[in-house]
């Protein structure tokens, strides 16, 4: 097995308020392995803002790291330097955001900003319009030369997204980490920007590291899957086993909840009782073992993870003792 | 999705106002400003029993001393006290600023309010009446209505507060018109909230904090100005003490003692750094709750 | 029996001004909609940015005027209906917001939120605490709440009040806009449960409008499909569910797929982007991105269809993709 693109290990991160310390991730390990699409899984207060601003070393002031590595090219972005590793983003690194109508300067045109990113590259100016112009025509926009002279304000938020995503590509990274890329979107666009990406990721060969809530665009797009609840990794694996054969009690009411897995109509839809737990005040048993049916005396003690195989991992103690599928 | 996590986890916060002071307090600038302010308003408040002697009696022999022990910042040419004249002052300051804003706070805001909201050729009206008294610079116009009517302390106080409208009315109008589209004004629509409700009730709370940080730095430049007016004898009329004609006395008799000059001046001085200081901290502390918590 | 709501063939125009260097025009953001719906039934809008579904539900509660059409509520004509008249009809038709916190006056206390409809319909003698408390309950969240703002609460819970204020009053009709936009997968349910819950202790008739299919099929009775301003596809929901007639539906069908990898899922891609609004295409208006689009459909405007008796579509050739190549 090569080496993975990104190897995030044991990484701890928390913040600093008022209240005390906030313990926002805590132990995530995940490995993106090389030229393949990674999901992650979770809902409000997961941690996955707070691991992208921890990849992308963009952490808020009162963010620190208690611990963990993340290896990037055979080096720890979190010991490297800011100079160093404004270096990476944007070249080997690229980002692209979820709200499409906040990621562009909106008083220069896309050409102008285009050509600004290309800033390392000693390329002519003409080169650097035509690459711009080429990798508008390979996210679908028609007339990509014309549009080039146009602002953000005349693109929809669709198009807007898609230059993000060029831009992004621009640099034939080795990873793009996409942060919920969609969710702003309509559905029927979603379609459109996700069968693109997967087109382009098999062209450039790069990893994504791709985040969303939207299980059935995870399931579409990406070859694994890390299940993420209240700052922890309780799930991993590809999405085939984690959707055909989820194990973690999290994983399996996520996808009972999710309306579209639901065949019959109901109007007592599932859901998955309470809130995610103070995470000032953390208890030290299984994060979810508040709000899980399965609920026993084992989940006083934090689970430690067990494989189902050797790319399902799961951190649930009826994995330890039953067998899964 | 905004992270709900620090949300659900809060438990009740203190009342606005208390949050505020302890915000400021925590601000060296805006302590700092609290505690000149605070000396400032004491001070006037309290004038009349910490003045050490009456600032209009004259004491002749006493005229034109240093300052001593007995009289903090000497006399001045008619052996009035200086210090006594200085507390008094500040409370003729303040009893110029307060009207005089709090007068064009709430003209500004009624009309601000109708002018963003209301329909646009109401708007236009007000803002021509806006953009005409604007046109008149300040200080002639006071010097014109003061020669027409004489000087007084009430003539200052509508001049100014006359020429200060615009400028809270202007900021309520743009406050407003932003608020106008906001979904919680619709929802008040829709139930069914008539517009003086959706003003009163919601617009208004929500224009109140810019309003008060640009009342806060208004209350130097109001005061200055009545010092500016006092200073050429357009002002309060003797032998009313004001800083103004303080500086005015100071500036004649300069060569034979420079502590009138020196006891008008700091005040001024302090009195405008003390609000700047306040309105600045206020600002930061009111902004970030304007603009929505926990992003 | 009269439905409860009534519209028929509304028009919602916005003109937009001129500039110095711009020309003014006007755009259609609702076209000609017309549906009915019953006292005590859920009717679904289901339809993407720009398919004019959210100016629609502030027409009817007369937040948009709408230039043309009628919108009668028990008989009662709505449009152009003057405010004074309107208001004694607030009561009864009411309107929950998207913006689950943006919806909710920011200085005001839930407590004070909650209990604004008393205050504006000048029932003066009600206990205005206990409302408020009674409000709290029927939405599950705790008394407490009453003193908190909205910065201090959660989107979900923010969710919940705007559900207590509009039923403040035992409305009739609710009008929910996006109810679940924004909502964690694990938590819409709760919405919705709470919901089908009040409808069925209030009698409550609901329009839901939302981008979501997934959402619509089991909360819903009827559902009405729109683009560009107007419907494609009305009916029953478990015909429309089952038996889709028109291409859009069936693109908003394969746009949320279920989670799962192996699923065999029509791959329907619509081509490009909805459209300007100020440049309405000729013809069938979906015909710019439709994959099965057909010559005539350029140039001729798709009649109203009724298939069988509970399903209407707007599609010269519908099904089509029964006879096409499976993509």
């Amino acid at each position: 097995m090569s080496t993975p693109t990104l190897d995030i290990r044991n990484l701890s991160v928390s913040y600093s308020t008022p209240r005390g310390e906030l313990k926002a991730l805590r132990n995530v390990s995940i490995q993106i392995p090389n030229k393949k699409i990674v999901g992650i899984v979770g809902e409000s207060g997961c941690g996955k803002s707070t691991l992208i601003s921890a990849i992308s070393k963009l952490m808020a002031t009162n963010a620190t790291v208690k611990s963990g590595e993340i290896e990037f090219h055979n080096s720890d972005i979190l010991k490297i330097s800011n100079q160093q590793m404004s270096e990476l983003l944007g070249t080997d690194i690229s980002l692209v955001f979820q709200d499409p109508m906040q990621t562009h300067n909106p008083v220069l045109s896309i050409g102008r900003q285009m050509v600004d990113i290309q800033f390392r590259d000693r390329l002519s100016k003409v080169e650097k319009y035509n690459r711009a112009s080429e990798m508008l025509s390979l996210v679908g926009i028609p007339d990509a030369e014309e549009r080039l002279k146009q602002y953000p304000f005349e693109f929809s938020g669709g198009m807007r997204q898609r230059i993000a995503i060029a831009m992004a590509l621009m640099a034939k990274p080795s990873l793009l980490i996409a942060d919920e890329p969609t969710t702003a979107l309509d559905a029927t666009l979603e379609v459109q920007i996700i069968k693109r990406l997967r087109e382009l990721q098999d062209e450039i060969g790069c990893s994504i590291l791709f985040i969303s809530h939207h299980l059935g665009v995870i399931a579409e797009l990406c070859d694994e899957v890390v299940v993420m609840y209240a700052g922890e990794v309780v799930e991993s694996g590809s999405v085939r086993d984690v959707f055909h054969s989820p194990a973690h009690p999290y994983t399996k009411a996520l996808l009972e909840c999710d309306p579209g897995h639901i065949k019959e109509k109901t109007r007592n839809l599932p859901t998955i009782p309470g809130e995610i737990p103070d995470l000032v005040n953390l208890s030290t048993g299984c994060v979810f073992a508040e709000r899980c049916s399965k609920k026993h005396d084992a989940c006083e003690e934090r689970p430690q993870f067990s494989s189902l195989n050797t790319e399902h991992f799961v951190a649930c103690h009826l994995t330890g003792q039953e067998n899964a599928l | 999705m905004t992270s709900d996590v620090g949300k659900m986890n809060e438990t009740k916060s203190r009342s606005e106002l208390s949050d505020i002071f302890y915000h400021l307090v925590r601000d060296p600038l805006g302590l700092v400003g609290l505690i000149i302010v605070g000396l400032i308003v004491f001070s006037a408040i309290f004038a009349p029993w910490i003045v050490p002697y009456d600032p209009i009696a004259m004491n002749i022999p006493d005229r034109m001393q240093g300052p001593s022990l007995s009289h903090l910042a000497g006399t001045d040419q008619l052996g009035r006290d200086t210090f006594s004249r200085v507390i008094m002052g500040g409370r003729v300051a303040l009893q110029v600023a307060i009207p005089t804003i709090g007068g064009a706070i709430t003209i500004g805001l009624i009309l601000g309010m109708i002018a963003g909201y209301g329909p646009k050729w109401l708007d236009n009206v007000i803002v021509l009446l806006f953009d005409t008294v604007r046109s008149f610079p300040t200080v002639m116009f006071a010097l014109a209505v003061v020669a027409l009517v004489g000087p007084s302390l009430n003539t200052v106080i509508l001049v100014i507060m006359v020429t200060s409208i615009p400028t809270y009315g202007r900021v309520v109008r743009t406050l407003t018109q932003s608020l106008r589209n906001s979904e919680f004004i619709e929802a008040e629509r829709s139930l069914g909230a008539s517009v003086f409700r959706i003003m009163r009730v919601h617009i208004l709370p929500n224009v109140i904090g810019p309003i008060a940080v640009l009342a806060a730095m208004d209350i130097p430049t109001v005061i200055g100005l009545e010092a500016g007016l006092s200073f050429l004898g357009m002002g309060v009329k003797p032998p009313t003490p004001s800083w103004g004609s303080l500086l005015n006395d100071g500036y004649n008799l300069i060569r034979n003692t420079p502590w009138l000059i020196i006891a008008g001046g700091i005040p001024l001085i302090l009195t405008t750094l003390g609000f700047t200081f306040l309105g600045e901290a206020l600002r930061d502390v009111v902004d970030p709750k304007l603009r929505g918590r926990g992003k | 029996m009269s439905a409860l709501l009534e519209i028929d063939d509304v028009r919602v125009s916005f003109s937009l001004r001129s500039g110095l260097l711009s020309s003014a025009g006007s755009i259609d953001a609702v076209s000609g909609v017309s549906l009915k719906i019953e006292e005590g039934q859920t009717y679904g809008i289901v339809g993407e940015s720009g398919s004019g579904k959210s100016t629609l539900a502030r027409a009817i509660t007369g937040l948009h005027h709408a230039s043309e059409g009628s919108i009668r509520y028990r008989g009662q004509e709505l449009k152009g209906l003057p405010e004074k008249e309107f208001r004694k009809l607030r009561k009864e038709i009411v309107m929950m917001f998207q913006d689950p916190i943006g919806s909710l006056s920011p200085r005001l206390s839930i407590g004070s939120l909650i209990t604004e409809p008393f205050k504006i319909q000048g029932m003066k003698n009600t206990d205005l605490n206990a409302e408020a408390k009674r409000l709290l309950a029927m939405v599950g969240l705790p008394d407490e709440f009453a003193g908190r703002y909205p910065y201090q609460i959660s989107g979900g819970q923010a969710r919940r009040v705007g559900v207590a204020r509009a039923l403040a009053l035992n409305p009739k009709l609710l009008i929910a806009d996006e109810p679940t936009a924004g909502l964690d997968v694990s938590i819409q349910g709760e919405m919705l449960n709470l919901l089908a819950k009040l409808q069925d202790k209030l009698g409550l008739a609901i329009m839901i409008i939302t981008h979501n299919l997934n959402v619509v099929r089991h909360i819903t009775d009827k559902v009405g499909i729109m683009y560009l301003g107007k419907l494609v596809e009305e009916g029953n929901t478990d015909n429309v569910f089952s038996k889709p007639q028109h291409p859009y539906t069936l693109a908003l069908l394969a746009a949320n797929p279920e989670p799962d990898p192996d699923a065999q899922l029509m791959r329907i891609e619509l081509a490009g982007e909805p459209p300007s609004l100020l440049n309405r295409p000729k013809g069938c208006e979906f015909h710019t991105r439709c994959p099965f689009v057909q010559s005539s459909c350029r140039h001729e405007i798709p009649k109203w269809n009724n298939s069988g008796s509970v399903s209407a579509y707007r599609c010269s050739f519908p099904e089509i993709w029964e006879n096409a190549d499976h993509g």
